[in-house]
Formats: C-alpha cells, sequence, structure tokens
C-alpha cells in the first residue's frame, strides 16, 4: 500500500486548492474529508451547524454594528423589546430543540456495535500503541501503531491503557473515545474508502503526547485477509550478512527483553512487537519512515526522536553494530 | 439621559405587600430544573453502572424520567403561576423599578416567572435524550 | 454653589461641614511610607488586587508567545517537549486561577461598595487577606517554571498521568498552590455576597440593585458550589501523591474518572464564574453609552440567575469521550444548549438598550462591540461542540482552542479592556487617551482573529491540542504560522494598552466628576476620589440614581445623608436588610493592620512547605497561621461598641453592634459553611462513585469501620452539639457559669467524640493504601474530624472570651456564630456515620 500523502507531487495539487480556502479540508488527519461513515455524518452534521451558526453571527453583528455605528440614533423602544422577545426568547430556544433533537438522534447510530465483525483491541501506552488482530485460526496478532481495516466493514475496538489516559482517534473516519487505565471503551468504525490515512492521541498523555501517532490503511477485503495471515506468520529469517549478524546483535543485546520476533528467542511484551516491523509504514508511532537509516536513528538515540520514551538510547554499541541490527530489522516485512 | 418624572402609578391607596420576603421564590425554578437534572442522571447512570450493563436496555429508566419530567413541570408551572400573581399586583408594569415595597413585589414576581420559564424549556431539553436513546450504550 | 457671598448660616454650615470632613478623613487615612502594606480598604487592596492579576496576565500571555513560536513552524525545536509542557499548563492554569477568577474579585472588591455607596466592604481585612494570599500562591505557581519545575500535567491534571508518571514537584506545586488560592477566592466570594446583600445604601431595594450586583452575587454564589469540588479533588489528589492513597490508582480500586467529575464540576461552572463578571461590567457601560436605563433589566436578571444555575450541570461535556453512556452525555448535551438561551437573552438586552438609546462613540465601546463579534461566534461554536457527535471529533483538537479563546477572550478580555478604560478615572481620577485606545482595540481585535479563526480549521484538518510539535506532511503547516503571526499583532495591542496604563499621567489635569454621565454610585465621587468613598451615604430612588435624582450629588457633598461625620474617629458604613435595604446596623468596619500579611504568610508557609514535604515546617507554619488568625479575631473582632446606638443622619439611630441573623458575622459563617459542604458533599460523591464503579463496595464488608465506635462517636458528638446549643442558651441567661460548664462539657464530648471516630477504621485495622475503600473511609473520617477540632478551638475560644469580658449575655455574636458551625458539624459527623456504618449495611 503506497501513502499517497507522502508523494509530494500529489500533495502539490492538493495544495494550491488546500491554501486559498484557508487550509481546505483535505489532509491525511482530516475531519471534513470523510473515508468513514461515521465522519460522513459528523462532516454534514459540522457543515450544516456552521451554515446556521455564520447566518446567526451575521445577523445579530449586522444589527449591533446598524444600531451603533450606522444609524445611532434613537430608535422606538417598543422595537427595542421586540428585539429581546423574538431574538432572546423565541427563536434560540426553538432553533437550539431542534438541533438538540438532531444531534441526540445521531448518538445511537454513531456507537452502533460492531455486532458480529472484526474486533480489534487496542492499547495506549506511553506513547506507541499496542494493537492485537484474531486471526481466522482463533489466536491473536500483535502489531504496533498500525491499523489495517478491511473497507466496508464495521469495526469494533476494544480500548485499554496499562498506564495513563490515552486517547483513540482516526478524524477521517468517525469521532475518538479515550483509552483510560482500568477501563474498557469501545469505539465502532465504518470505512468506506481505500486508503491511507492518520491517527493520532488527542487527550495529553505526558512528555511526548505530540508523537503517538499511527497510520491507518483501509484495504480491499482479499487484501486484508492477506495481510492478515502474512502477519500472523513467524519472520522470516535474515537476508544477507548484515542482517544475520543484525540478528545476533539483537539477541545478544537484549533487544528480547523487550520486543517480540516471533520465530526467534525475543518474546519481550514490554515494548512493540517487532516481528513485521519492516512492513509498516512508520517507526516510533508515525515519526520516522521504516528504512534502515531511521532504525539507526532510533537505536542510538531514541530519546533524541522521542523524549521521555521508556526505551533506553544503545549508542554505546559498536556503530557497525547498530547499522547490523538496523538492515535487520528493517527486512522484517 | 432620562429621568423619571411621573410618581408610581398605585402608591397609594394598595394594602403593601408583606415585608418579609425573601429571595428563594426566585430560585425555586432554576432549584427544580437542577432536581430534575440530578434525578435523571443519577437513576440512569446507577441503573447502566448496576443493572443495565454496558449493553443494556434502559428499560423502565425511560418511563421512570418521564414521570420525574411531569412532576418537575407541573412544579415548575406553579412557581411561574405564583410568580405571576405577583407580577401583576396592582398596576403597575415593568420596568418595575420605584423605589417601593409594591414596584419590589412586582419585580420578584415577574424574574420568578422569567426564571420559571427557563427553568421549563431546559427540563424539557433535558427530557429530550430519552426520546432519543434506549440503552446504556 | 454659589461661594462669593456667605450669610452667617452659610458660613456656619461651611465651617460644620468642614469640620465633619476632617473627622470622616481622620479614620479613613491610607497609612504612608511602608506601613502603606497595611492598608485594608478596599480602594487600596481592589487597587494591588488588579494591578497583581494584569500582571499574571501578562506572564500567563508572554508563555502564549511562546507557544506560538514553537508551533510557527513543523518539527521546530525552539522549546523542549518538557518545557512546552510545563507553558502551556502555567498558561491555561495561570490564566484560569491568577487572571480569569481573581480579576472579577479584584475589579469587584475596588467597585462594588463604590456601586452600593458603602465606605468599604464588611469585611476588608479578609479582602486583604485574600489579596495577600494571592500573591504568594500566585508568585510560588508562577516561579516554579525558572526552576524547570513547573506543572506540566495541564491545567486539568488528569490522574494518574500526573499522580504516577510524573516525577518531581510540579503536581504538588499546581495542586498545593492553587488550593490556596482557591481558598482566598472562597474568602472573596463570601465577602461579595454580604457585601452584595448587606451593604446597600438606604432605598437600594433588591429591584434596583444595579446589574454589576446582581452578577457579582450570581457569581460569588457559584464560586461557593464550584470551587469546594476541586478543593475536595484537590485533596484526595495529594493524599495520593503524598501517602500513596489510592484514588485514581486502578490496580487498587481508584478510578481515574472521579477526578474528572470534580474537576469539571469545578471547571465548567468556572467558565461562567470568569465569563458572568465581565458580561457584568458591559451591563454598566452599555446603558452609560446608550444614555438610558437598560431594557430588560428583570431579563438580564433571568440570565445571570439562570446561568448560575444551568452552569452546573454541563460539567460532562468535557468528557464526552470517556466512554460514559450515550444517555448520560445526552442529558449534558440537552443542558449545554439550554444555557445558550439565557446567554443570548443578555446579549439582546444589551442591543436592544443600544437601539432604544442614543449611541455615544466610545473607546469602551468600541471593546465592547468587539467582544460582542468575538463572543458570539465564540458561542457559536459552543453550541457546534456541545453536540455530542460533533464533539468526538473536535474533542481535544485546536477547534476547541479556537472556540474557547474566542469566548475567554471576546467574553472576559476584550470586555476586562473596557472596564478597565472605563473604571479607570474612577480609580487615578485621570481619563486614559482615546488614540492609543483605537489602537489598541484593532490591533487586538485583528490580532486576535489572525490566531484564533485559522485554529477552527487546524482543529478540523485533525490538529489535536497539547501537542509540542506536528509534522509537516499533513497540512498544519501555514494555518499554524498565520495564528503565530497574530499572536504576535495581538500582543503588540495589548502592549498600547498597557504602556497608555502605565504612561506617567503627572501633569495630565483629573477628569470632571461623572466623567462618562454615567448613572449609577460609584460615579458620585470626586476626582480624584476621597479615602472615605462617599462624603455621605445616599438614600437611592432608582436604578440610576445619578440619572434619576437631580441633586445628589450636591446633597451628598453636603452631607444631608447618612453618616457625614465619625464622631468617634471610627470607620464606619451602614448595614441594610437583604430585600428592602432598610438600615439596621451602623457597622464600624477595622482599619490598616499588618496582621492579615502575617496570616497569610503562615498559612502560605503551611502549603507551600508540604509541597516540599517538609511536614515539621509545614505543621509549625499552619500553626502559627492559626494562632495569627486567633490573635487577628481576638483583637479585631465582635468589638463590644462603646454606646449601643448611634445617630446616622436623616433622625435614623440605629445599632452599633448585632448578633445572630441580623448581624454581617454571622451571614459569612452560614455562607462558609454552604462552601464547606460542597466539598464534603464532593467527598460523599466520591464515597457512591465508587460504588457504581464497583461490582462490590464495599468490598469486603467485614473490613468496614465497624457498626460500635461510629456509632458511640455520633452519640458523643450530638452530646456536644446539645452542650454548645444550651450554653448559648445560658449565655443569653447570663449565667457565665452554666455557659463555661456547659461549654466545657461540649468540648470533652467533642473530644471523646473525635477519637471514637478515629477509632472505628483504626481498631477495624483499615489500611487506607491498600485499597480505594478504606481510603474513602479514611477521607470521610478526616475530614469530620478536622472539622471537629475546629470545633474544639471555636469552644475554647468563646470560654475564653467570656472570661475576659470580650463577650456578654447582650454581646455573643461568638457564641451565636460557633453555635451556627455546629449545626453544621452536627450535620457532617452525622452523615459520615450514616456513610461509613450504615451504608456498608445496605450495599
Amino acid at each position: 500500500m503506497d501513502a499517497t500523502y507522502l508523494s509530494p507531487r500529489s500533495w502539490g495539487w492538493r495544495a494550491l486548492i488546500a491554501l486559498p480556502l484557508l487550509g481546505g479540508c483535505s489532509g491525511p488527519q482530516s475531519t471534513l474529508q470523510p473515508a468513514g461513515v461515521d465522519a460522513e455524518q459528523i462532516a454534514r452534521l459540522f457543515w450544516w451547524m456552521s451554515g446556521f451558526a455564520i447566518l446567526i453571527w451575521g445577523v445579530v453583528i449586522g444589527c449591533a454594528v446598524f444600531v451603533t455605528y450606522i444609524k445611532p440614533r434613537s430608535h422606538d423602544s417598543r422595537v427595542a423589546r421586540w428585539l429581546i422577545l423574538g431574538g432572546g426568547v423565541v427563536v434560540p430556544p426553538l432553533v437550539l430543540g431542534v438541533l438538540l433533537a438532531f444531534g441526540l438522534s445521531l448518538l445511537p447510530s454513531l456507537s452502533a456495535p460492531a455486532e458480529d465483525g472484526l474486533q480489534i483491541s487496542v492499547s495506549g501506552e506511553r506513547w506507541w500503541r499496542r494493537v492485537r488482530y484474531p486471526t481466522p485460526s482463533g489466536g491473536t496478532v500483535e502489531l504496533a501503531n498500525e491499523v489495517r481495516l478491511p473497507v466496508g466493514e464495521r469495526v469494533g475496538f476494544r480500548l485499554t491503557s496499562p498506564d495513563v489516559i490515552h486517547s483513540f482517534w482516526i478524524p477521517s473516519l468517525g469521532g475518538k473515545v479515550d483509552m483510560i487505565p482500568g477501563r474498557t471503551t469501545r469505539l465502532s468504525l465504518e470505512p468506506t474508502e481505500v486508503g491511507v490515512f492518520r491517527g493520532a492521541c488527542a487527550e495529553f498523555c505526558g512528555t511526548s503526547h505530540a508523537l503517538m501517532n499511527f497510520r491507518v490503511v483501509v484495504m480491499e477485503p482479499d487484501a486484508f485477509d492477506t495481510w492478515l495471515e502474512q502477519q500472523a506468520s513467524p519472520a522470516r529469517p535474515p537476508q544477507g550478512e548484515v542482517a544475520r549478524r543484525g540478528q545476533e546483535a539483537f539477541l545478544a543485546n537484549g533487544c528480547g527483553a523487550c520486543h517480540a520476533i516471533r520465530g526467534t528467542s525475543a518474546d519481550g511484551v514490554l515494548g512493540p512487537d517487532l516481528t513485521h516491523v519492516g512492513s509498516r509504514l512508520s517507526l516510533a508511532a508515525g515519526t520516522l519512515p521504516t528504512d534502515a537509516e531511521s532504525f539507526e536513528r532510533w537505536i542510538s538515540h531514541p530519546d533524541d526522536i522521542k523524549p521521555g520514551v521508556n526505551m533506553p538510547a544503545f549508542d554505546m554499541l559498536p556503530a557497525p553494530q547498530i547499522h547490523s541490527i538496523a538492515t535487520y530489522l528493517s527486512q522484517l516485512e | 439621559m432620562t429621568r423619571r418624572a411621573q410618581a408610581e402609578p398605585d402608591a397609594q391607596g394598595k394594602p403593601t405587600p408583606g415585608r418579609r420576603e425573601s429571595l428563594w421564590p426566585l430560585a425555586m425554578g432554576p432549584l427544580l430544573w437542577v432536581a430534575h437534572f440530578l434525578l435523571s442522571y443519577a437513576t440512569a447512570a446507577v441503573w447502566c453502572a448496576k443493572v443495565g450493563g454496558e449493553n443494556g436496555s434502559l428499560g423502565g429508566v425511560r418511563l421512570v424520567i418521564g414521570i420525574y419530567t411531569a412532576l418537575i413541570l407541573s412544579g415548575i408551572a406553579v412557581v411561574i403561576w405564583r410568580g405571576l400573581r405577583k407580577h401583576r399586583f396592582g398596576t403597575a408594569t415593568v420596568p418595575h423599578d420605584f423605589d417601593t415595597p409594591a414596584d419590589r413585589h412586582r419585580f420578584l414576581g415577574f424574574a420568578t416567572v422569567l426564571l420559571g420559564g427557563l427553568s421549563f424549556v431546559a427540563t424539557l431539553y433535558v427530557a429530550l435524550p430519552v426520546v432519543f436513546i434506549e440503552s446504556c450504550r | 454653589m454659589n461661594d462669593r457671598t456667605y450669610s452667617h448660616d452659610e458660613r456656619d454650615d461651611r465651617a460644620r461641614r468642614e469640620a465633619q470632613e476632617r473627622r470622616l478623613s481622620a479614620p479613613w487615612q491610607t497609612p504612608r511610607g511602608w506601613r502603606y502594606w497595611s492598608a485594608v480598604n478596599n480602594s487600596e487592596v481592589g487597587l494591588w488586587y488588579t494591578a497583581t492579576s494584569f500582571i499574571f496576565f501578562l506572564f500567563a500571555g508572554v508563555l502564549a508567545l511562546l507557544m506560538r513560536t514553537q508551533l510557527a513552524i513543523p518539527e521546530n525545536d525552539f522549546l523542549s517537549a518538557t518545557t512546552y509542557n510545563q507553558v502551556f499548563t502555567l498558561h491555561g492554569s495561570v490564566m484560569m486561577f491568577l487572571f480569569g477568577v481573581p480579576i472579577f474579585e479584584a475589579f469587584s472588591i475596588m467597585i462594588l461598595p463604590q456601586m452600593l455607596g458603602a465606605r468599604d466592604l464588611p469585611f476588608p481585612r479578609l479582602s486583604a487577606y485574600g489579596y495577600w494570599s494571592f500573591l504568594i500562591g500566585g508568585i510560588f505557581v508562577c516561579g516554579s517554571i525558572f526552576f524547570g519545575v513547573a506543572p506540566e500535567g495541564g491545567w486539568f491534571m488528569y490522574p494518574p498521568l500526573t499522580t504516577a508518571y510524573q516525577e518531581g514537584l510540579g503536581a504538588d506545586i499546581w495542586l498545593l498552590g492553587l488550593s490556596f488560592i482557591e481558598v482566598a477566592s472562597l474568602a472573596a466570594a463570601v465577602e461579595l455576597i454580604v457585601g452584595v446583600l448587606k451593604t446597600r445604601p438606604p432605598g437600594m431595594r433588591i429591584n434596583l440593585l444595579p446589574l454589576y450586583a446582581w452578577y457579582i452575587l450570581v457569581v460569588a454564589v457559584m464560586i461557593l458550589f464550584a470551587f469546594p469540588p476541586l478543593i475536595a479533588g484537590d485533596l484526595l489528589f495529594e493524599m495520593e501523591r503524598a501517602f500513596d492513597w489510592p484514588f485514581f490508582d486502578p490496580s487498587r480500586g481508584g478510578d481515574p474518572l472521579l477526578w474528572q467529575h470534580l474537576f469539571w464540576i469545578f471547571g465548567h461552572p468556572e467558565v461562567y464564574i470568569i465569563f458572568l463578571p465581565a458580561i457584568a461590567l458591559v451591563a454598566m457601560i452599555v446603558p452609560t453609552f446608550a444614555r438610558r436605563p437598560i431594557v430588560g433589566y428583570s431579563w438580564v436578571v433571568l440570565a445571570a440567575v439562570g446561568t448560575g444555575f444551568i452552569s452546573f450541570g454541563l460539567w460532562a461535556h468535557h468528557m464526552y469521550t470517556t466512554g460514559l453512556p450515550n444517555i448520560s452525555l445526552a442529558f449534558f448535551s440537552a443542558a449545554s444548549q439550554a444555557v445558550a438561551i439565557p446567554t443570548g437573552v443578555q446579549i439582546f438586552c444589551f442591543l436592544a438598550t443600544v437601539m432604544a438609546g442614543r449611541f455615544v462613540r466610545s473607546v469602551p465601546m468600541l471593546f465592547v462591540t468587539g467582544a460582542l463579534a468575538i463572543f458570539v461566534l465564540g458561542g457559536l461554536t459552543g453550541v457546534m461542540v456541545a453536540i455530542a457527535p460533533f464533539d468526538f471529533q473536535a474533542h481535544d483538537t485546536y477547534f476547541v482552542v479556537a472556540h474557547l479563546h474566542y469566548v475567554l477572550i471576546g467574553g472576559v478580555l476584550f470586555p476586562v479592556a473596557a472596564g478597565l478604560y472605563y473604571f479607570y478615572p474612577m480609580a487615578t481620577g485621570k481619563l486614559l487617551a482615546e488614540k492609543p485606545g483605537y489602537w489598541a482595540f484593532w490591533l487586538m481585535f485583528i490580532g486576535f482573529n489572525v490566531t484564533f479563526l485559522p485554529m477552527h480549521f487546524t482543529g478540523l484538518l485533525g490538529m489535536p491540542r497539547r501537542v509540542f510539535t506536528y509534522a509537516a506532511d499533513i497540512g498544519f503547516d501555514g494555518l499554524n504560522l498565520v495564528s503565530t503571526i497574530g499572536a504576535f499583532i495581538l500582543a503588540a495591542g495589548v502592549a498600547v494598552l498597557v504602556i497608555e496604563v502605565l504612561r506617567p499621567k503627572g501633569k495630565q489635569p483629573y477628569a470632571k466628576r461623572n466623567p462618562w454621565n454615567a448613572g449609577t454610585l460609584e460615579w458620585l465621587g470626586e476626582m480624584p476620589g476621597k479615602p472615605w468613598g462617599v462624603r455621605s451615604i445616599p438614600l437611592v430612588k432608582g436604578r440610576y440614581p445619578l440619572w434619576d435624582q437631580p441633586h445628589l450629588i450636591r446633597d451628598v457633598d453636603a452631607g444631608r445623608f447618612y453618616l457625614p461625620d465619625a464622631e468617634e474617629g471610627k470607620r464606619e458604613t451602614l448595614i441594610t436588610t437583604t430585600i428592602d435595604a432598610d438600615p439596621i446596623q451602623c457597622l464600624r468596619v477595622p482599619g490598616p493592620t499588618f496582621i492579615t500579611l502575617w496570616a497569610a504568610l503562615f498559612t502560605g508557609g503551611a502549603f507551600i512547605f508540604a509541597t516540599y514535604k517538609w511536614y515539621l515546617a509545614a505543621g509549625t507554619s499552619a500553626l502559627l497561621a492559626l494562632v495569627t488568625v486567633l490573635v487577628w479575631l481576638w483583637t479585631g473582632t465582635a468589638k463590644i461598641p462603646e454606646k449601643r446606638s448611634k445617630d446616622v443622619g436623616l433622625g435614623v439611630s440605629l445599632p452599633l453592634y448585632a448578633s445572630g441573623s441580623t448581624s454581617v458575622g454571622w451571614w459569612a459563617m452560614f455562607i462558609t459553611m454552604i462552601g464547606d459542604m460542597s466539598a464534603y458533599a464532593s467527598l460523599l460523591f466520591g464515597y457512591f462513585f465508587f460504588w457504581t464503579v464497583h461490582d462490590d463496595f464495599p468490598p469486603d464488608p467485614a473490613a468496614g469501620p465497624g457498626l460500635f465506635w461510629p456509632v458511640v462517636a455520633a452519640a458523643l458528638l450530638l452530646g456536644a452539639w446539645v452542650c454548645t446549643l444550651l450554653s448559648r442558651h445560658w449565655n443569653r441567661r447570663d449565667r457565665p457559669l452554666a455557659f463555661t460548664l456547659g461549654l466545657g462539657l461540649g468540648a470533652v464530648l467533642n473530644v471523646a467524640g473525635i477519637l471514637a471516630l478515629l477509632a472505628g477504621p483504626h481498631l477495624n485495622g483499615l489500611d487506607p493504601t491498600r485499597h480505594v475503600y478504606p481510603a474513602t473511609v479514611w477521607v470521610l473520617v478526616l475530614w469530620t474530624t478536622i472539622h471537629l477540632g475546629v470545633g474544639l478551638v471555636m469552644q475554647c475560644y468563646c470560654i475564653a472570651r467570656r472570661w475576659a469580658g470580650r463577650m456578654t449575655a447582650e454581646h455573643d455574636i461568638d457564641i451565636r456564630n460557633v453555635t451556627l458551625y455546629w449545626h453544621f458539624m452536627a450535620i457532617t459527623s452525622g452523615v459520615t456515620v450514616l456513610v461509613i456504618a450504615g451504608f456498608p449495611l445496605l450495599a
């Protein structure tokens, strides 16, 4: 799957349209370019409300400017009284009442449970996301910082957190729900378009709250099934000498205490599962691409890239060793 | 600048209303709204936490909240009616700004009516959710 | 007046008046030299308060510029993540706690007595104490950033991030520093409620109350119900941070959502607590420049009171995304729509007033118009985010940042700027220049919109709040740059305003009296103002006395009304009845003193040392604070006057001493205890909240505090209450021995009751660090026993006062107020016992 928004060419013309529209509505994280049923409903609600809001603002402010700067003379006080009665007393309760009823009527459908659809568990941890899929064989497969969804299907999310409050939000697909320690919250989404989107953490969760993003890939159902199957398989063996040394160094330096790579002896659970890390669209929760160079940077100085991160820096390792580990990991597709 | 020339229309001839009046009637309408809000919220929250469960039905809660609403609305109606009677005391009309016990009495009545009206609408708003929402989800 | 020819009568009259003025100015003189800082008069304290909160505002504004600089371009490294987080936390906290709330208290302390024709507020020393507390706490909280230890959990401080995942003192500084300031706000609330209800000029019936006073009354009452839940939350929070009581730790039965409930039960009314007083300024400014009384006075009162109530039903709209059941969200969504109705009404009342009047252009009115344009938009986006489905997207994004700044800058900053221009001559006697005012306005208005209008779109494009950086490739860049440029334009506007305010005005002539031709009493004073405020306290006949009563200024100056003299050389003001403002007492108010400063220093020490966990120092400081307060009360309150009553003018003779429900002290105690009860109710809410989130709560009935000790405690404390009640009765009958024995027995029963109450959880081995259930029981017990401890001090104080001759059968303020306190103690201890011992039997 190609990250279209990363390509500057596709962005060029979008930016051209976007700028005159004061930023426009597009973007991989935009709520106004919906690609899901829920986001669409909310965007429509937004446009209607904005239209009315601008209208009301115009009338009120127009009225204010008229009586102050255009015709500041004394007007009939009976008209003034009617203004209070009409503008302040009769109209707002009716408008607000209708809006409230409309808003309330949306609530049940927006939180419709994904009865028999896919159920994904996501755990927000400082500052990344652990994502667990059920496999067709009845097991679970663990990923990090990437959510892939089949298009046209309502998918349920079970959201948890082992540490602080985070939030799970894919603006293009729908609203957000907090991930609260000690509770399991739920969300369901139904993507309508194939594509790559961005998710973010919306609830302030500490030092690197800004760097807790993730990629969302909506795929055709067949492609999704193939992908899930591939993710469930163990890691492929290292290709080439450098990668082989990388694997050895990975295991010898105790990386496996925190990270798991299925098919090797690394089975740590504290950090992200790296079995197919090379196939992901981003490293370090949406911060870096997954090429060997980024892995090198990350392994040597994770704290520079993501302040406060739990992973220690490994810059005491010799540079060739870091390079080999990075090569190995970037190969894990 | 406006200066009031005329004296209050019915300053004389009417028995002045009681000196011992308080601000509490003013707060009655909003307090009834508060009671309705808290009762409805607590009933639904406790039901969903203790009985209904995460996906359970709201069951009788909707009816119960309907009953609260009917009771509270009639309470507010009484408050408004009593306020209206005070407001209509004598013959003077708004803005009730004379330095007399009678105008003070009328003002308190009128303010009670207004607050009652707001509370009435707000109570209707708060009752609206049970029309649309059927479960604890 | 014609000064050229005098008859004998006139000359006598003049001599008499000059003598009066001399006598009047003696007690009201502002102290000079370093003693200036011992002043307690409302005009001095109000001025310090205003200046200090503006300095905090500028400080928080600079923090905002730092943030905007960091966010100007993507992946900027101007500020580190930690610094940025500290900066945004302090920006929010300072703007809310050290500017938004205090600026209203400051303005009110300064102008309310003037508006009510009073010489001072009823408890000037309490205002001074509040001011010093505010200053000390504010410096403590703001100073932390210079040592890199500022709080970094957001102004909302959500646990468990702040309880378990942030080391260092930041969160403690936030909690203790701001709790201390909240106490000062409560003090101001008490002061202002009593001020509005009891210190009005004769004739100012409740239907003639200036709208400003209505708003302040509403806001002060709101503080009584809004701040205590946060204080209760702070207590739970600090118990968890300092002593590991697991209120918010899910692994031991706690729940982080409890904090969110308590915080927002405070936090949403808070928004209205800072917004309504600003609108109150508008309600005073608009009629002046429309040259007519407000249209729809009753409707504005409706708006103020209605908003006050409904704002307490909105708190969970900050929690729409926490997974609460839809039905709960729906109730809060409904209330959030309802609150827009009164807000709209008052805006249309202002419009109608301008429409019906003859509008006069002026700088204050320009700021008001700008405020309207900004605030209405903020209100409309508020209605949008109150619709839960839209909030699912907008929540915690820059859309909300834009919304809240439209509301707060439009609803608070612009009206405050208008108020500054408007009231400046009242405080200093000089007008601010017009031209800089227009410059300041347009820079601020344009800068504001350039900053915050784009933020709506930034948020909709998906930019979350509280991020120290953002990626370059997702379309946030341009909008953020525009916002940053706007922020600096806005800052330039504020700078112009500040320069104009600070510009030395030595040569500028004083403004003419009542420079804006306003109709309300605060413009009665001379330019520059005299320390006594009003020359004589007028008899008021309308809502706009300066318009309605043609010779008012002349008669006031001639001393033709109440209290034109101070024969005994004491500071005096009038106390009137709540509804009809009939004069009932001539209140002697205290003069300058340093003791309030000492009391604030020691109270501050207790909180600040506790932050560093220096508990010995904190305890000592608290003890010293208690001693200072006792000295203050002993020497400065409930003084027995040299005569029973005095002639206050116009043939009215009023008592100099009042006790019970007619005295201001009784009212203050009652109001304080209402606030205290709402903190207690918040703790109870915590208990029942845990009951709803746990399947079995209490988890193991055998581990509770048992039935025996709590019931014994209840019986003993009931006895203590009855004894206190009886001793009040015996004091009235002038039976000092019976009084002493009764109150002494009450004190003994009280001590026994405290011990019995502690014995329940202690003897049953309740360990508050093990689970949230024992922690909740302990916190209720501790709350109750600490209050009973205070009750014990009060009982002993009354006995001592009686024997020192400072309290007599007739002059019994002390015991009356202590009895009132004990009524609340009876409720508190009864409910505590019912809950901790009784509820486990039901659940």
